[in-house]
């Protein structure tokens, strides 16, 4: 076995094992783990119609950013 | 009678008593209502989701609702976004399970100007975003309120979401040491086994750069925690725990990078990451029981209201607390809460003190009356002169108070703590010595610092480490599980060392609310009648003699009464069907000239019932002692400690109490700061007090005890600066309580021990050079092995009933 060899395992399984660490720390960091009830119910209550209100509340966001920002570039006609 | 649920709630009446709509049945118009919205939102899958849970029947809240459109409430509670979006935190109250949770965001949503709307099913905490454009706050409550929950705000800002912060943090720092740790184990069992059999030099170089690059995150951030102990130790000039884990671990971490770039010798990262390791796991174990919720304020502050109607030249007008001063003249409606300490001008009313001395019988107060604000005024409109402002009132400064005990709450001094420093300081100092002691027997500084390192890494500092979070963990647990809540892992180490017990009496002692002792029923006596009299108050003796008829007769039809009217500190006059019913003591009836052939002389209270004037009953009530009370306090005293009642009630009944359960020691007729100063006279002669209460009144007392325990359904601030719970309300919980700290403390005591004993043979054996990687490394667990297990024996400790 040469020396190539066992650096290319090591540095493979270690790269993997981080990236997975990565991923948990990331969804730690952004409270995915917070709640550990809802984690389990969005799974029970998932249907079409919550991903519609999901949507909708999207919608409402994006419709109040983009009124915000007419206002900003509002220029009255001279 | 069949008993059929309630659609919305599903709670369980009789059939008869429900509101029948097709084939629906509700238990109230509330519940109804709710159902009916649900449905035509679209939201009727809830009842789905919902499932057989039960809910609390829908009991529509009303009013007060400006107060959350208020400029002083704002600048308290709402915090604005840059985008122009407001942010408020929540406590939702009511909520049941999951679908409760789902409702509450699901209706959230859907209202118009809610951006965001996310609540936490463990705690029932809610964030809400809206646009203050398109809908204020208060909307936002009644839309909650419409569905059949209330809410109240919290500010977020405070020790539990900082709590919760450092238990991420914690969290995270763990994943990387652990992650770390394990890589580094396989890599090591080649390391190990090249120990024995031999290893090509560059394979081992190989393995020693994989450790290097695994190792230096592990000791960098997940050891950061340690790295600033030991910097806060250095500072204060204190050797720690952390100084001996940072310098060990930093030292073994920099011999190795020496060894591997010089190729001679071994290299320790393996150590460094166990050590790391096994002490944040163990701190990590500490921080994890730190106490939840100690949002104190806000439930006293939250429910008050910031401002009160100010009568001026005849013009009411809203006028802010702040702005109160002496003098002014305040118009106080049934159900509000008094802020302002004054003195009646018109109007007569009874007030609700039991937030001040714990008493539940309502005062009834006159002209010329002094009112104390923290009250509340219960049943009609009183106008009354302000005698201090809004700093200077009673409520303010048992605020203050409170927060100032809070703040000084005593601590005892650490058993760990203590031991752990002068340990670090021995072994960093045996260390030096053998490094400098090799260093000119053997003349060889490589060898010599070997041996140093070896010495600091063989004193395992993990035992030590795990040693009192370990016992304490499982005692909480142990705890947990018979319904006593420690908030905190340290605290059963105070505990077990506490030699005065101060008792409440109203509410600890005793249950805290009337039962009927003797009932006399003459000709005549219907108890639906008495049923649908009493049910018209929320008297506490009322509510006695509710109960009493509802355990003795199973079932009672429901009445519907006219003219219902409370006649002021006297009691209850209705009529049903022309005849004219009257409940209350014996002044009302002596006012309506009914004849009591009948003794009106008792130390316990009484209710007499009349039915057209005829007297048909007579029940003597008295707040009756918890089952158990004087056996446990028995038992306590037998543990040897003291025992004393501290009760804001008069000497005669407090002595009354004392006597049926054993206790010698009684302090009547104290405020609320009285308690407290009796607390502090008994520090300041050297005792540990532990301090059991349940009401608003015990708060402060509370606060500035060593160890403050609170009934489970008392007061949400006496349970929040308690610092264990009793959920059963049993006194035997505190007998309980005091047994498992002690038992809990012993094992800690046998856990530092034994790890103190562990390194009185190793650190010799690792200073006379006998200790290699292997003999190090197995060591160390099976020393953190054996601590763990004797925690473990904690749960071995036996109670009677079981």
């Amino acid at each position: 076995m040469s020396e190539d060899v066992v650096i290319l395992m090591i540095s493979v399984s270690t790269l993997l094992g981080t990236i997975g660490l990565i991923a948990l720390i990331w969804a730690v960091k952004t409270g995915q783990f917070d709640d550990h009830a809802k984690f389990v119910d969005a799974t029970r209550f998932d249907n079409e119609e919550d991903l519609q209100a999901a949507i909708k509340l999207e919608e409402k966001k994006k419709e109040r950013r983009e009124e915000i920002e007419a206002r900003k570039n509002y220029r009255p006609p001279d | 009678m069949t008993q059929v649920p309630c659609t919305h709630c599903n709670l369980t009446f009789s059939e008869d008593v429900m509101i029948i709509e097709d084939e629906h049945y509700f238990c109230c118009k509330g519940c109804q209502g709710v159902y009916h919205l649900l449905n035509s939102e679209g939201l009727g899958t809830f009842y789905d989701k919902l499932g057989d849970t039960k809910l609390q029947p829908a009991i529509q809240v009303s009013g007060d609702l400006e107060k959350f459109d208020l400029e002083g409430f704002k600048n308290k509670y709402i915090k604005e976004h840059e985008d122009g979006l407001l942010e408020v935190n929540l406590i939702i109250e009511g909520i049941h399970c999951s679908a409760c949770v789902w409702l509450n965001e699901k209706v959230l949503h859907k209202t118009d100007g809610v951006m965001e709307a996310t609540i936490n099913y463990s705690n029932n905490k809610a964030k809400v975003l809206w646009d203050p454009e398109e809908i204020p706050l208060s909307r936002i409550i009644e839309t909650i309120r419409s569905i059949g929950y209330n809410a109240y705000p919290y500010d977020p800002a405070l020790q539990e979401e900082r709590a919760a912060k450092t238990r991420k943090s914690y969290y995270l720092r763990i994943l990387v040491a652990v992650f770390g740790s394990m890589n580094i184990m396989w890599l090591a069992v080649a390391h190990y086994a090249g120990y024995f059999s031999g290893i090509q030099q560059s394979f081992k170089d190989i393995l020693n750069v994989a450790e290097f690059i695994l190792a230096t995150p592990v000791l960098f951030y997940s050891g950061f925690i340690f790295f600033r102990g030991a910097y806060y130790g250095y500072k204060n000039k204190v050797v720690n725990m952390d100084t001996l884990v940072a310098s060990g671990a930093l030292s073994a971490y920099i011999y190795s990078i020496y060894a591997m770039i010089t190729q001679r010798g071994e290299v320790y990262f393996d150590s460094v990451v166990m050590i790391i390791t096994f002490v944040l796991v163990g701190k990590y174990l500490e921080v994890l029981s730190k106490k939840h919720a100690v949002d104190t304020l806000d439930s006293i502050m939250g429910s008050t209201p910031t401002e009160v109607t100010v009568l001026k030249e005849n013009v009411k007008s809203l006028v802010s607390v702040e702005n109160i001063i002496i003098g002014d003249v305040i118009e106080l409606k049934p159900g509000e809460k008094v802020v302002i300490d004054g003195k009646v001008t018109t109007g007569q009313a009874s007030f609700d003190e039991s937030s001040l001395t714990g008493e539940n019988e309502p005062i009834y107060k006159k002209v010329g009356n002094d009112i104390l604000s923290g009250s509340i005024c219960l049943d009609s409109v009183v106008q009354y002169k302000a005698t201090a402002d809004a700093s200077g009132s009673l409520l303010t400064s048992i605020v203050n108070l409170l927060e100032e005990s809070i703040v000084k709450k005593p601590r005892i001094e650490q058993l760990a703590n203590s031991i752990s420093g002068y340990f670090s300081t021995s072994i960093l100092v045996i260390a030096l010595l053998t490094f400098v002691g090799w260093y000119f027997y053997a003349d060889n500084f490589e060898q010599a610092l070997i041996v140093g390192i070896s010495v600091i890494v063989i004193a395992c500092p993990c035992a030590l480490g795990l040693a009192t979070p370990m016992a304490t963990l499982v005692g909480i647990s142990m705890a947990a599980k018979r319904g006593i809540l420690f908030k905190e892992a340290t605290f059963l180490e105070t505990m077990a060392k506490s030699d005065v017990l101060a008792l409440d009496k109203t509410g600890t002692i005793t249950e805290g609310k009337p039962s009927v002792l003797k009932a006399d029923l003459l000709d005549g006596f219907d108890p639906a009648l008495l049923l649908a009299l009493v049910n018209t108050s929320n008297h506490p003796i009322s509510k006695g003699i509710k109960s009493y008829l509802k355990s003795e007769y199973n079932v009672l039809s429901t009445l519907t009464l006219e003219e219902i009217k409370s006649i002021e500190a006297k009691g209850l006059s209705a009529t049903y069907k022309e005849t004219v019913l009257l409940g209350g003591n014996a002044a009302l009836m002596q006012t309506s000239d009914i004849d009591i052939h009948m003794s009106t002389d008792s130390e316990n209270s009484l209710f007499f019932f009349a039915i057209d004037n005829n007297l048909v009953a007579r029940f003597e009530l008295t707040d009756t002692i918890r089952e158990g009370a004087a056996e446990a306090i028995k038992e306590i005293q037998d543990l040897g400690i003291k025992i004393v009642m501290l009760t804001g009630d008069h000497a005669q009944s407090a002595h009354k109490v004392a006597t049926q359960v054993g206790i010698t020691k009684v302090h009547a007729k104290l405020l609320p700061h009285e308690k407290a100063q009796m607390i502090d006279k008994y520090h300041e002669k050297g005792h540990v007090v532990v301090m059991v209460g349940d009401g608003i009144n015990d708060a402060i007392a509370l606060a500035s005890s060593d160890i403050a325990i609170a009934m489970g359904n008392g007061a949400d601030i006496a349970i929040s600066v308690s610092d264990v719970v009793l959920l059963d309300e049993k006194p035997k919980g505190i007998f309980e309580a005091y047994r498992l700290s002690r038992r809990t403390f012993r094992a800690v005591k046998e856990n530092l021990g034994f790890s103190l004993l562990y390194n009185v043979v190793a650190v010799p054996l690792a200073v006379m050079g006998f200790v290699n990687p292997l003999v190090a490394a197995l060591s160390m667990s099976l020393s953190s092995l054996i601590v763990v297990g004797n925690s473990m024996r904690i749960k071995r400790l036996k109670f009677k009933d079981k």
